[in-house]
């Protein structure tokens, strides 16, 4: 017997490693599981629920998707639950359960299988599906108080918080500790808020060398040392260390970042990704209108990877240090030496034939066809923009007639006695915006514009304070409540209780105002949007930064 | 003593298997031997000088350099020459072979040249010696040593003694080491002072910590100034390049050789037959040889004449445990698979591993390329595979020219580290056999 085994040699190497897409899938699942924990004590039993249904809508949409292209099915990679449950980690406990649905739907089908499924998608699809719902007004900044655990059902008696993000935002320090940060005490998506617990899941990441350690590092440290560098307020170590810990710095380095279809393939280049997706977090954070800038860095940089790749290829080995950016300069001189200049080729009218001979009748016609038809498009042009301008005129004064018209309607709701009202220096995360009402250039109180939630979604009032600390008016500004339900509480005579009145004012007991009959929830809302607006203007300092608890005053 | 480097993988060793077994000869000499004609790589086949039928004893040459660059070769057993005819050869298909049927006597031919005093080494003898006496790579190369050594002439100044197997299961240089190190030592210093390279250095890996202590008593004792270094293991530590950026922190520029940053790397099986050659007289007629995997039934390492057929060895090793297995010649990683056993031990062969098919890789399916980045990380010349595989399959020859594929050192790291299953190395050399065919077009 001479021939063992017939057929083709076996290519070499015999052996391999065992691990596969899908093992490195659970190990992803399994890093997450600490700060989803942390997030399920933190926020109530609503994470499981927020939880399941993301990753269903991950999973069954891979599995519909595929079934309808027709394509092998891969929901069993898990790829489509690290995505679910990535999501999941990112929204607000607050959020609807349609959210995670949308955000996985569009991370699933328009994300990841529209480019060709797993391994082909340019963008992180998670984070895609994050950033899509963070576009709807109101949906992904309702943050809620860590501790504070939310009803399965219904988030309507939910009290909102200010995130760290927020405070920071405004230049100003969060009254949080940093071992409040580090442990999760704070408002914040579900997944970003327990540091340690996010960095515990990227130890074990690392250890199992699923991911290196090349992308967070980077990443958190070009952060670190740019905060370092451009703090604002006087303590710069501890203002770099609250950007550390708070919004979603840390869970994007580790888990969002470090995904490997969309961050570059080589050592190199997963530094420079890395340090311009630091780059950005910081300017976004500095210079953006949202106070969080984590996923549209990454999104960004994700964008970005096929120039981080060509960038990040290694030194050839054995080439000397600086072979390749000779290289690439002797590439440039080449390429720079092929740019040529061609003189354009004008045609300038002929008046002088190249026969000799002067043009004749015929030329002279030509110019003024040519005349008239410049003149006419002259005309066209000139009405169009006429008449644009004179309508935008028109609009314009109109809507600013009907805004001036506006806005005294509602000084002379919410301070009767105040003629006009400007800007103040101060602010509060609490309120959307403070202002100050003058009778006769002199000062008679404040209107704090702030918001609350009622029945049917977020309630926006304008309440007038005076120097005294009294209620001059109350006007809702903008709502989405129950017609003839809870716009009862909106109407003058229910409104006009508030007036005069001081303290913390109650739904029932001493100092309380009667809720209209059937509109309970609304009345509670606009009672505890007064009561926001008095304890604001009661803790008004200019020197000190505002640390308002919600509560009593 | 461990030197880190970040690339390279580090597959199960599984050398536990016979890294404690001594060399030992083999149970039953070889009832015939075979020595293919064409033993080092990139030289014409040597001329036979024995006729059938002519009784030959061990170290006589039967053969002369077909060419410069080729060896001479030697009968490894005493007995008569059988016939020469073709035979398979372990590299792969099948070549011409002289025959030699072994009586057991196991003689020594007596015209053997004279030892040579290594402190008053003439470099031309070393040379015409090394040359006489047929040495190849012994490490898997299979390259003429002489002709190593020529270049190297003066020209260098480490030589490095390989003796980290960076193959798993291959423990037959670390026996060597272990068993013979003071000869391998001798050899060493006798080539450094012939080279005149001022740092001689004996690269052992990881495990063999035992014997890198016995060696450097034997050093203390005998002040002779050789380096052992014990290198931290890795995959792959033993190719040449890598050692020498391990050892000097040198790399070798493309396309280029060891020689090309004053080194010289030898395989430590190597520099024993080179010693044996300057020391004894005696030419290359014996090798150690892992005989390994749960294939066969007591792994050993074996000290057999070379042309000894693969099947001798299994039996010496205990016979097969079950036929499925796949054997492989030169380890796991970049092994060639033998389909017939009849193929003789070559210089080059430093183990049979013979394993399971619980031993390898589980097959799973290929999945699509998550641009992970393992197979970047891994290799040891920093190319980057799935580039390669990307601009391969979208067949843009402008990128791939620009991924330096001649680099390659096909050691399979990529293909084993993929967790996706594709077959990185073997598109990687289709790759560059495309790209190389278009250079010539």
């Amino acid at each position: 017997m001479s021939r063992i085994r017939s057929g083709q040699l076996r290519r070499p190497p015999q052996m391999s490693q065992t691990s596969g897409i899908s093992a490195i899938m659970l190990d992803v699942l399994v890093a997450l599981i600490p700060a989803w924990c942390m997030a399920i004590f933190l926020y109530g039993f609503r994470v499981v629920v927020l939880t399941a249904v993301s990753v269903a809508t991950c999973v069954l949409c891979e599995y519909w998707y595929e079934r309808l292209m027709k394509r092998p099915i891969t929901i069993y990679d898990l790829s489509a639950c690290v995505t679910g449950l990535m999501l999941a980690m990112t929204m607000p406990v607050t959020a609807p359960y349609w959210a995670p649905m949308l955000g996985g739907a569009f991370a699933i089908i328009v994300v990841k299988q529209f480019y060709g499924g797993l391994g082909r998608n340019f963008l992180n699809p998670a984070l895609a599906g994050r950033m899509l719902l963070t576009t709807f007004p109101m949906l992904m900044t309702n943050w809620t108080d860590a501790l504070h655990r939310v009803s399965v059902f219904s988030t309507v008696d939910v009290v909102a918080a200010a995130t760290p993000m927020a405070y920071l935002h405004e230049g100003v320090l969060p009254p949080h500790r940093l071992s409040q940060l580090l442990l999760g005490q704070q408002a914040g998506s579900l997944g970003e808020v327990s540091a340690f617990m996010l960095l515990l899941g990227g130890g074990y990441l690392v250890l199992r060398r699923v991911i290196s350690v090349r992308i967070p590092l980077s990443f958190l440290g070009t952060v670190a040392v740019l905060t370092l560098l451009f703090p604002q307020g006087n303590d710069p170590v501890r203002w770099m260390l609250t950007q550390m810990l708070s919004g979603g710095l840390i869970f994007g380095a580790i888990f969002m970042a470090t995904d490997y279809t969309t961050s570059p393939v080589t050592p190199k280049g997963h530094v420079l990704f890395g340090v311009g997706c630091g780059v950005l977090t910081f300017l976004l954070r500095q210079f953006g209108s949202y106070p969080e800038g984590v996923g549209w860095a990454i999104l960004t940089m994700n964008g970005s990877v096929w120039l981080v790749d060509r960038a990040g290829i290694p030194r050839r080995f054995g080439d000397r240090a600086f072979v390749p950016t000779r290289h690439f300069l002797a590439r440039a001189r080449r390429s720079v030496s092929q740019i040529k200049f061609v003189r354009p080729q004008l045609k300038l009218p002929h008046f002088v034939k190249a026969d000799g001979s002067v043009a004749g009748e015929a030329h002279l016609d030509q110019y003024r066809a040519w005349g008239k038809s410049c003149g006419v498009l002259a005309a066209v042009i000139a009405v169009v923009v006429l008449g644009l301008n004179g309508l935008s005129q028109l609009t314009g004064l109109d809507t600013a007639r009907a805004e001036l018209v506006e806005q005294r309607e509602l000084l002379r709701q919410v301070m009767p006695e105040a003629s006009y009202r400007s800007e103040t220096p101060y602010r509060s995360p609490y309120a959307l915006s403070i202002t100050a009402g003058y009778s006769d250039d002199e000062m008679i109180g404040y209107c704090v514009e702030v918001q609350t939630h009622g029945f049917g979604g977020p309630i926006t009032m304008v309440v007038g304070v005076d120097l005294d600390g009294k209620v001059t008016g109350v006007a809702v500004t903008d709502h989405s409540e129950t017609r003839n339900m809870g716009t009862k509480a909106m109407e003058k005579d229910y409104l006009d209780q508030y007036v005069g009145r001081s303290g913390t004012i109650r739904m029932s007991g001493s100092n309380c105002v009667d809720a209209v009959s059937g509109a309970t929830a609304t009345s509670k809302a606009i009672t505890a949007g007064v009561n926001r607006a008095l304890a604001i203007v009661a803790n008004l300092d200019p020197e000190d930064d505002q640390s308002y608890e919600d509560g009593e005053v | 003593m461990g030197r880190m480097t970040l690339c390279g993988i580090h597959p199960a060793s599984r050398k536990r298997y016979t890294r404690r077994k001594p060399l030992v000869g083999p149970d039953t000499p070889p009832e015939r031997v075979f020595i293919p004609l064409e033993l080092c790589a990139g030289c014409v086949p040597a001329i036979p000088t024995v006729k059938v039928g002519e009784r030959v004893l061990v170290g006589q040459t039967i053969a002369k350099p077909g060419d410069e660059n080729g060896v001479a070769l030697h009968a490894s057993v005493s007995g008569t020459v059988e016939e020469i005819r073709d035979c398979p050869h372990p590299w792969g298909g099948s070549g011409p072979a002289i025959v030699i049927r072994n009586d057991g006597a196991g003689l020594l031919f007596d015209g053997l040249p004279d030892p040579v005093d290594p402190a008053h080494l003439v470099p031309q003898v070393l040379l015409d010696r090394v040359r006489q006496a047929g040495i190849v790579g012994m490490g898997g190369d299979a390259h003429p040593t002489h002709v190593k050594i020529a270049q190297a002439m003066g020209r260098v100044d480490t030589l490095i003694i390989d003796a980290a197997e960076c193959e798993p299961y291959c423990t037959a240089d670390q026996r060597l080491l272990a068993d013979r190190g003071d000869l391998v030592l001798q050899g060493a210093l006798a080539l450094g002072q012939a080279i005149r390279a001022k740092r001689v250095v004996l690269a052992a890996q990881g495990d063999q910590i035992k014997t890198v202590e016995k060696l450097e008593r034997w050093l203390l004792k005998k002040k002779i100034s050789v380096e052992v270094v014990l290198l931290r293991s890795h995959y792959p530590l033993g190719e040449e390049k890598q050692i020498v950026r391990a050892i000097t922190g040198r790399e070798v520029p493309p396309g280029g050789a060891p020689v090309d940053v004053k080194c010289l790397v030898l395989n430590a099986a190597t520099v024993y037959a080179v010693s044996e050659a300057m020391l004894r007289g005696r030419p290359l007629t014996h090798r150690a040889v892992t005989v390994s995997g749960r294939g066969v039934v007591r792994p050993r390492n074996l000290w057999v004449p070379i042309g000894t057929p693969l099947r001798d060895l299994i039996q010496s090793a205990g016979g097969m445990r079950e036929e499925k297995a796949l054997f492989l010649v030169g380890g796991p990683m970049r092994g060639v698979e033998q389909k017939d056993l009849n193929a003789p031990v070559l210089p080059d062969t430093n183990s049979l591993v013979c394993m399971l098919p619980e031993e390898r890789a589980v097959s799973s399916p290929q999945t699509p390329c998550v641009r992970c980045g393992r197979c970047a990380a891994a290799c040891p010349m920093r190319l980057v595979p799935a580039f390669v595989v990307k601009a391969f399959r979208l067949n843009d020859m402008g990128r791939l020219k620009g991924l330096h594929l001649q680099d390659c050192l096909q050691c399979g790291c990529c293909t084993y580290i993929c967790p996706s299953q594709i077959p990185l190395m073997d598109l990687m050399r289709k790759a560059r056999t495309i790209v190389e065919g278009g250079d010539r077009a």
